[in-house]
């Protein structure tokens, strides 16, 4: 009984101490999987068969536009999640002692919930630009092709740039909003000036949708060359 | 001239998209890191906010540097007559400026949290804050200067 016990602690080299690793093993087992895998092409002379730009050559426009789409808008409201999750838990924290910080405190929770605005944004306005082109017209003009490819990871792009770089913003945003609402609950007067940094972080926000919206601007989908 | 597959740009996309996100991790680690800091010593000591506001300013310069590569690579993208060595060329100078954006700000929103409420219980260390969050700033100055660099590479 008392070497089962000593055993489920967490001594080095005990059954459970080994659990912490459960992401290195994850990443080793996908590391080894694919090395099996390209070995196995590379020394039975297929090796060019492991083609990246195949792969984009094949894949639809349609999959990367999609999944720009999504990525912009749930990683962004991912993102304000978090921050909200952050700012509120600290203000409903420190309005237990000055319940009078509770209402200027939701100009932070506001600022979290901007960020999910901007990526909902973006959204409507790369949705908008997904248009339906003739197959045999892509095969047999190139300049189609070349654009609604371009369309499709331009895109995928813009989807990517708005939603993690409001992910970050909405964390940032959140935390800089937590301490906010804990340094007014101590000193009235202390809110508005750490109101500055908050400001300072949804700038971060605005520079990922001023950078996804130049991306998207090029992009042009459609059966005109 | 070089080849000119279809697939050419998306490398261009991602070198944009990788200035963009990575800059804008680092920048928002260092606002969040610092501001943290400056809301836990204000308590403390109100008068001296608008000094220990520098890291922050310094983390959101960061995020410009980002900024600016991105906006050169999304300005040279085109569907057709975009070659896969300007695609190439981009995606490095984004990873360039991204992942030593990331990485500065990393290193500024440390000793901002650090250096501001050290200078809260000491004020002559504020000049000492200033020297290392000057050379924190400079490694994403660096990454600027290379992609810049790259980007003008024809």
């Amino acid at each position: 009984m008392m070497s089962v016990a000593s055993n489920t602690a967490s001594t080095p080299y005990s059954y459970n101490s080994y659990a912490k690793y459960v992401y290195g093993y994850i990443a080793s087992l996908i590391a080894f999987i694919l090395t099996v895998i390209v070995f196995y092409y590379v020394l039975t002379g297929r090796g060019e068969r492991i083609d990246f730009g195949w792969f984009l050559m094949e894949t639809s426009p349609y999959m990367w536009a999609s999944i720009g789409v999504g990525l912009a808008v749930s990683l962004s409201v991912v993102g304000a999640a978090l921050g909200i999750y952050t700012t509120g838990v600290s203000i409903i924290g420190g309005g237990v002692k000055a319940p009078r910080i509770k209402t200027k405190n939701l100009i932070s929770v506001i600022f979290c919930e901007a960020v999910a605005i901007y990526g909902l944004i973006i959204a409507i306005v790369l949705t908008g630009q997904i248009v339906i082109y003739t197959p045999e017209l892509a095969d047999s003009d190139y300049t189609v092709k070349s654009r609604n490819w371009f369309s499709g990871y331009a895109m995928f792009g813009a989807g990517i740039i708005t939603g993690v770089v409001n992910l970050v913003c909405g964390i940032c945003v959140g935390q800089v909003g937590s301490g906010a609402a804990l340094s007014d609950a101590a000193d009235p007067t202390l809110f508005v000036k750490v109101l500055i940094i908050e400001i300072f972080g949804s700038a971060i926000g605005l520079f990922g949708l001023i950078v996804s919206v130049l991306v998207i601007s090029k992009a042009k989908m459609g059966d005109k060359a | 001239m070089g080849e000119d597959p279809i697939y050419s740009p998306f490398f261009g996309v991602m070198g944009a998209t990788s200035a963009m996100v990575f800059s804008a991790m680092g920048a928002a680690y260092g606002t969040a890191k610092s501001g943290t800091g400056i809301a836990a010593m204000a308590v403390m000591r109100p008068e001296a906010i608008m000094k220990s506001m520098l890291p922050v300013i310094m983390a959101g310069i960061i995020a410009i540097y980002g900024v600016v590569v991105a906006v050169l690579i999304a300005g040279e993208l085109t569907a057709t007559g975009y070659t896969l060595f300007k695609g190439f060329v981009h995606l490095g100078a984004g990873l360039s400026v991204g992942l030593s954006g990331l990485a500065a700000g990393y290193a500024v929103g440390a000793v901002g949290d650090a250096g501001v409420r050290g200078t809260a219980q000491q004020p002559r260390l504020f000049v000492g804050m200033v020297l290392i969050l000057i050379f924190a700033e400079v490694l994403g100055l660096y990454g600027l200067i290379v992609a810049i660099y790259l980007y003008a590479k024809k």
